[in-house]
């Protein structure tokens, strides 16, 4: 987890202003922390709840990290501390009414409660509803924290009920230097600082063999639909669905062949530093003068809908076979 | 930490502590037991958040020794493992020594067990009790109060704060009641306390069920103390900890009629037999509705009609029947509920008419109150 200097140079904005509410006690009854995955939003919602219960705060706001309080949170054992987050594909609304019937008994310890919904877009509109009714009328000493990084998709009722922060996400040049700075492949460097905002993250990712595999199998996919498309369905068969197996996988594979996409997309409206396939520029500039901007868009579209129906269960291969054949039509 | 203690005296505490541990619980150090050693003796706590119990082995009792310490200290076991370990261990006498990095050595005779600890300092902290704040209730009496008014909380949770009991605290005399809006159970005792302010809490319904099946049927007398955020029973060797309800209870005392339009008084075990028997067919019905009718020859009907499946009427002889004539319907449930909690011989019901709340007490006895909501009927 990280410290609050740590964050204060990530974040600067949202924790000036949490700084600011806690040195005058100001504090909302319910926070929306929003931003791209890795920007620490997580790790904002923990410090902030160190600043709340913290026995010995430093200049009023910062926690100081050695009391029994700020220890308990971190290890996730303050008993007046909830953290919910999605079961499964969503949070339930039975995790909603736990929290409901928690919330109803005073605190453990003190008179202070507080609880952090960590994807909180993923609630069932059941879980929402039940929470909306807290929102509404927050008890003394209550605060919550809510964490999404799809704020659009959050109910309106809920978002009118919170002060939203949004965090800011760290541009990917940055994080592609930075990598490349340790030794990266600018190639994969280029990648990793589209998938993640995280820079520990994408380190990590950078060094995982699957992935540099996985980058792979995207681009054999592109050059089977583009030079012998009889051969899309076959590759998916025995090539993409065993590799890909797992929904986060899938998802993941989407998101590449999206960017390989969008790199079309960025070499006909000549943007060429965009490109993120660095290492396959000109077969893909070949492409791009090739196919009109309509066509690439609707291909981009295509992928947008696959994963959005990812999301729904459906049946990977049958996804897959879907897609391909869409993107082949052109 | 390092002691050595009675086998026997550490089962019991243990069986009394996991009581409060759940395995269903988002804080992982709930999962454990805590063992805290001081020159007294040892105190074993498991907790739930929303109840805590603590059970004492005093380092001596009535001249022997149940538990030598050779180093305070304190720790965290996995309350499942560590409850099964000390029932099954082969000698009287267990050691436990704590080493580095909790690391926690039980022995008892040749066996020895290595377990994993956690730090004490995760658990959370259950609160100071200031001794002056005490009242005092013989522990058969408590249990009655329990008993007497714990059924009729509310089981649903729309509105949280009727799933408690409450409790108030007034010029040494303790009122509890417990409504589900449909039905009020009130009962009142007479305290020993030295505390002048007054207290008014809720106690979760499901704790003082509990708390019900830990104490012992005698009158040794139970400490109560209430604290900010939570009320604490004290037993000789066992505190039992509860979290209060937060939130203003409803002002009931405008609910219970003052005045009655009919009186009757019925033997109550008779009167209960019938209501039980009448409800056998009405328990098919939507509300388990049953019908009484007084008339002025001091008798009484109750009838009970689900069409689908037949009808009872049965008549009664009321003792004694004063005021107006009088045809009312409520809940068999709830009549069979009260007649149980309010242990008399006698009974006498007060109406105010056909849609008004009635009570049920005994006469003579003030100390106990039941009312319940007719249900309309045509």
């Amino acid at each position: 987890m990280k410290t609050w200097e740590e964050l204060e140079k990530l974040q600067p904005k949202v924790l000036k202003i949490i700084q600011n509410s806690f040195k005058k006690n100001r504090l909302a009854h319910a926070y929306l922390f929003q931003g791209k995955k890795g920007t620490g939003k997580k790790d904002a919602a923990f410090l902030t709840a160190k600043s709340y219960f913290c026995e010995h705060l430093e200049k009023n706001y910062k926690p100081c990290g050695q009391c029994s309080n700020c220890k308990r949170v971190e290890s996730g054992n303050h008993p007046d501390l909830h953290f919910i987050e999605p079961d499964g594909l969503s949070i339930k609304k039975e995790q909603i009414e736990a929290l409901q019937k928690e919330f109803a008994k005073t605190g453990v310890e003190s008179n202070r409660k507080l609880y952090i919904i960590s994807g909180c877009d993923q609630m069932t509109v059941n879980a929402a509803n039940s929470l909306l009714k807290f929102l509404e009328e927050p008890t003394e000493g209550t605060m919550a924290i809510l964490i999404t990084n799809q704020v659009h998709r959050v109910l309106p009722t809920i978002l009118s009920r919170c002060q939203i922060l949004t965090f800011q996400p760290i541009p990917p040049k940055m994080i592609q230097q930075e990598l490349e700075k340790k030794g990266t492949p600018s190639h994969i460097a280029a990648l990793v600082s589209q998938v993640t905002n995280n820079i520990e993250e994408a380190f990590s990712l950078s060094r995982d063999d699957w992935f540099a595999e996985a980058r792979t199998k995207v681009i054999k996919l592109y050059e089977v639909l583009d030079s012998r498309p009889d051969h899309a369905l076959l590759f998916i068969h025995n090539h993409w669905v065993p590799f890909f197996a797992d929904k986060e996988q899938m998802e993941m594979g989407l998101d590449f062949l999206l960017f390989l996409y969008k790199d079309l997309l960025s070499i006909q409206i000549g943007n060429e530093d965009d490109v993120v396939y660095l290492d396959i520029l000109p077969m893909l500039k070949q492409q791009g003068l090739k196919l009109g901007q309509r066509t690439v868009l609707h291909q981009i579209v295509s992928i947008l809908n696959a994963k959005k129906r990812l999301n729904f269960n459906v049946n990977p291969q049958l996804l897959m076979e879907d897609l391909v054949l869409t993107l082949q039509e052109g | 930490m390092q002691v050595i203690v009675q086998k026997n005296k550490l089962v019991e505490s243990v069986q009394d502590v996991m009581k409060a541990v759940s395995s269903r619980t988002t804080i992982p150090i709930l999962t454990g037991i805590k063992i805290v050693a001081t020159e007294e003796g040892i105190s074993l706590t498991g907790s739930d958040s929303d109840i805590s119990i603590e059970s004492f082995i005093p380092a001596e009792e009535n001249g022997t020794i149940q538990a030598e310490i050779i180093e305070p200290g304190s720790i965290v076991l996995q309350a499942r493992f560590f409850s099964d370990i000390v029932r099954k261990l082969p000698q009287d006498k267990v050691e436990m020594k704590v080493e580095n990095h909790f690391l926690t050595i039980i022995r008892s005779g040749s066996a020895e067990f290595n377990l994993h600890g956690l730090d004490a300092e995760e658990y959370p902290r259950l609160p100071e009790i200031e001794e002056q704040n005490v009242f005092k209730i013989p522990s058969d009496l408590l249990k009655t109060l329990i008993r007497q008014t714990v059924f009729a909380v509310s089981v649903s949770e729309t509105r949280p704060i009727l799933t408690g009991v409450n409790w108030r605290l007034e010029n040494g005399e303790l009122t509890c009641i417990a409504t589900d809006s449909h039905r009020l159970a009130l009962r009142k005792a007479k305290v020993e306390t030295n505390i002048s302010e007054a207290h008014n809490v809720v106690i979760p319904g499901k704790s003082l069920n509990e708390l019900n099946k830990i104490l012992d049927e005698n009158d040794d007398l139970v400490e109560i103390v209430i604290t900010e955020n939570q009320v604490l029973f004290k037993t000789k060797n066992i505190l039992f900890f509860s979290r209060l309800l937060d939130g203003n209870y409803p002002d009931t005392s405008r609910l219970i009629p003052m005045e009655s339009k009919t009186d009757i008084v019925l033997d109550a075990k008779d009167f209960l037999q019938a209501i039980d028997r009448a409800s056998l067919l009405a328990r098919e019905g939507r509300n388990n509705v049953v019908k009484l009718t007084t008339f002025p020859n001091g008798k009484v009907e109750i009838l009970s009609n689900s069409p689908e499946i037949g009808k009872v009427v049965e008549e009664i002889h009321a003792k004694n029947v004063q005021g107006e004539d009088l045809k009312i319907s409520f809940s068999a449930k709830y009549m069979i509920d009260a007649l149980k909690a309010v242990e008399g011989s006698e009974i006498r019901i007060s109406f105010t008419g056909a849609m008004r709340p009635f009570l049920i007490r005994v006469p003579e006895d003030e100390t106990v109150l039941q009312l319940i909501l007719p249900v309309r009927t045509y």
